[in-house]
């Protein structure tokens, strides 16, 4: 199956349609919570709650027996606050640092959670085989009933989000001064960090534990670098987060043997160097050509200035001088002179330039006045 | 306990101290995070290794894996220098990349490579004597206990020599800078070794438990001890024990030994954390509640000290104008009677002259906050002590 054949088949093909929707619903659904996560400074605390809630599903499968997703995803969502409540601990009780907590709860939690996978799996009645897939996660496995799950629970989000967008908004950029306005910080608190654990426990059947912290970070931070607003920024990253789901799962299905799971990490790692580098405020790409551009212009005044000293020592100023007076000179280039004379600031005959009227007094007042000219 | 049982926890126990070496410089320099993120993008730094090489054993795929260990340090690096994310952020980015494209390649080579992800992650430690080296047809030992121990060695060796360099650029980079030992090799140098260990003792018990031998030991040390070689001994020991404790528990249990010495460390990462004596949970929780008592009795005291009128010096009043509970009230109370700042008479509560020196020396304190004025008083209580 190729790519085009994937898109004819996505709206009647039962399967892939599940996959394809329930993807997508994922991407947005972190990529918005994700944006919190990132500017929030917590960008690490999805990678510990998805490890972290891997003995929840364990337990939960223990105690019920039951390999219904929802059940499994109930204790996964209760180990995700206890972890992520214990790491809150650890960093204000103790002084232990907040990398610290976080990887010393991420490795505990993940590693008894693998000691309660292999205890199950010795167990005589267990069809323990599912339970594998919540390592990384298998988009194969979604039914139409997990699609639905994941669209109330976005549905859900969206609400609370714009219910509580002022307050949200305000404790993500100034927590002292919510405070003092009188809102009651930690419940605020709680209510974000337990939907990014939320959000983050919907995604393990789909894209595994392993891989979680990347479907909430790469949209978000991708989405960062191409606005300076809030809002823009969760809608664009819920956008790149489901473009990342389709995508991927586009891919996926069109090759043999490609989990779903790495290839829309994948996708979504390529939005997040996309954005780094072609994004017109903050990309690197910009950034580099405003910064030649600014080195260009500086040498085009510096040469200026040079001629300027020269040309003051005589009468006229329009007296030509060779070109290899400036040839000494650091800032100069050929192509500076010629950009000089394009500007009608000196002109060149032969080997020899001379200033005009224009340029002696664009030289004589280049650093007293704010010249617009030039950018 | 037969020879394979005994080589399984000498491996683990080597693993262990490997691991809280470099572990503990990790948490102390902040850095804990970046083992966790070396461990994940190692994946395929060893698939790319095991095409070449075609041994999971090799001193090359080690090499080639400890590289992906420092690339991934190093793409770090540069994406926080752009300034265009947060270090974490940045950590967050690259790993799973890194790791996602080493999940596809074991995918699309699942026919040539005898590799699985759950072992990377998890390693099996009970086939860990299985594999053993042989030199001119004797044999050894396994091959992991071999590597694990030249990395161990090699450790202990850079540990010994740059010990006091490393000490220094830890806790006073500035000051280490300035003395001419270079940050840059010292902070790769130690990633360097982070890396090898961590792909060294991947094979062996996965990656997963790398991260947990580095951080918890060290944690756990960190909560009892402030100084340095204490803590590294202290590392050392709850490494080698949760190794040794979890192997038998596993043994027990029978289940994954990787899983099992990472809930040992829990445990006792959890023991500590509730019951250390300065620094665990019980004793900040019990400090901080005798805080709010001492901060009580000050304010009562002054309460007396401010009013002569016996209406206000009324027990029962204490709980209308200063507004605490019945139990606290009694609480502060006991304690200043206890220590002969008040009596009691019919009620009345009433300032002793000890209790009143007590308080103007207390409101000189919080007036001038010299330490002289109080010397004397530190005994007594906690409040000023800090």
């Amino acid at each position: 199956m190729d790519i085009t054949e994937y898109f004819s088949l996505v709206f009647t093909d039962y399967t892939l349609r599940t996959i394809t929707l329930g993807t997508a619903i994922l991407g947005a659904v972190t990529g918005m919570l994700g944006s919190f996560a990132v500017l929030r400074k917590q960008s690490l605390l999805g990678d510990a709650i998805s490890h972290a809630a891997l003995p929840g599903i364990a337990i939960a499968f223990l105690i019920t027996g039951a390999k219904d997703s929802n059940t499994l995803l109930l204790g996964a969502l209760v180990s995700g606050l206890v972890g992520t409540f214990w790491i809150r601990g650890i960093i204000t009780k103790t002084h232990l640092k907040s990398d610290t907590a976080l990887g010393l709860i991420l490795s505990l939690f993940f590693g008894f959670g693998m000691l309660l996978l292999t205890f199950i799996q010795k167990q005589p009645n267990a069809n323990q085989a599912g339970l594998d897939k919540y390592l990384f996660g298998q988009a194969a496995t979604l039914v139409e009933s997990d699609v639905w799950l994941m669209a109330i629970v976005t549905g859900i989000c969206l609400c609370v989000l714009l219910l509580f967008w002022k307050e949200f908004k305000l404790l993500l950029f100034d927590a002292d001064y919510t405070k003092t306005l009188g809102f009651n910080t930690k419940f605020i608190d709680i209510l974000i960090t337990t939907f990014i654990v939320l959000a983050i426990v919907l995604g393990l059947q789909t894209v595994g534990v392993v891989l979680m912290s990347a479907m909430l970070l790469a949209p978000a931070a991708a989405a960062r670098q191409w606005t300076n607003s809030l809002a823009t920024m969760v809608f664009l990253a819920a956008i790149f987060g489901a473009f990342s789901g389709v995508f991927g799962t586009a891919i996926s299905a069109s090759q043999n043997n490609l989990s779903t799971g790495p290839v829309i990490v994948l996708v979504a790692a390529v939005f997040v160097a996309f954005s780094f580098i072609f994004s017109p405020s903050r990309g690197l790409l910009f950034k580099q050509i405003r910064f030649i551009k600014n080195r260009r212009d500086l040498e085009l005044h510096k040469t200026l200035a040079f001629m300027y000293h020269i040309a003051e020592t005589h009468e006229n100023i329009s007296h030509p001088h060779t070109i290899k007076l400036l040839n000494n000179f650091q800032g100069f280039t050929k192509k500076t002179l010629q950009k000089l004379v394009e500007k009608n600031y000196a002109t060149i005959d032969g080997s020899m330039w001379s200033l005009t009227d224009l340029g002696f007094e664009t030289a004589a007042n280049l650093y007293t006045k704010q010249s617009t000219e030039d950018e | 306990m037969n020879s394979a049982q005994i080589e399984i926890q000498l491996i683990a126990s080597l693993v262990a101290i490997a691991c809280a070496i470099p572990g503990t410089f990790l948490v102390l320099r902040k850095m804990a995070m970046i083992s966790d993120a070396i461990s994940h993008s190692i994946l395929p730094g060893i698939v790319i290794g095991f095409f070449i090489t075609q041994d999971l054993n090799s001193p090359l795929l080690i090499l080639l894996a400890a590289f992906t260990g420092i690339i991934t340090v190093v793409l770090v690096e540069y994406i926080q220098k752009t300034g265009l994310v947060k270090e974490d952020t940045a950590i967050g980015l690259v790993f799973p990349a890194l790791f996602s494209i080493g999940v596809i390649l074991i995918a699309k080579n699942a026919n040539d490579v005898h590799l699985d992800v759950d072992a990377v992650l998890l390693g099996e430690l009970a086939f860990a004597p299985f594999d053993r080296l042989f030199i001119g047809g004797t044999d050894v030992g396994p091959k992991s206990l071999w590597i694990i121990g030249s990395i161990l060695v090699i450790t202990i060796g850079l540990l010994l020599a740059f010990f006091k360099e490393l000490k220094l650029s830890t806790f006073d980079k500035g000051l280490a800078a300035s003395l001419g030992f270079s940050p840059a090799i010292i902070h790769y140098g130690l990633m360097s070794v982070a890396s090898v260990t961590t792909v060294g003792a991947f094979d062996a018990v996965g990656a997963i438990l790398v991260v947990a031998l580095m951080i918890a030991p060290a944690a756990t040390a960190y909560l009892l001890t402030t100084d340095l070689k204490k803590m590294l001994w202290l590392a050392i020991g709850f490494g080698v024990l949760s190794a040794i404790s979890g192997y038998w528990f596993a043994h027990w249990l029978d289940a994954s030994i990787a899983g099992s010495i990472t809930t040992m460390l829990g445990f006792i990462f959890l023991m500590v954390f509730l019951f250390a004596p300065s620094k665990g949970i019980i004793a900040v929780m019990y400090r901080e509640k005798q805080q709010r008592t001492e901060v009580s009795l000050l304010t009562f005291l002054l309460h007396l000290k401010n009013h002569t009128e016996e209406r206000e010096r009324h027990v029962n009043h204490l709980q209308e104008h200063i507004n605490w509970q019945k139990v606290r009230a009694k609480t502060v109370l006991d304690l200043a009677l206890k220590n002969n700042m008040i009596v009691l008479n019919k009620n009345i509560v009433s300032l002793t002259k000890k209790g009143d020196t007590f308080t103007s020396k207390a409101i000189d304190y919080i007036i001038t906050n010299e330490d002289a004025q109080i010397e004397d008083m530190k005994d007594d209580f906690f409040l000023f002590r800090g």
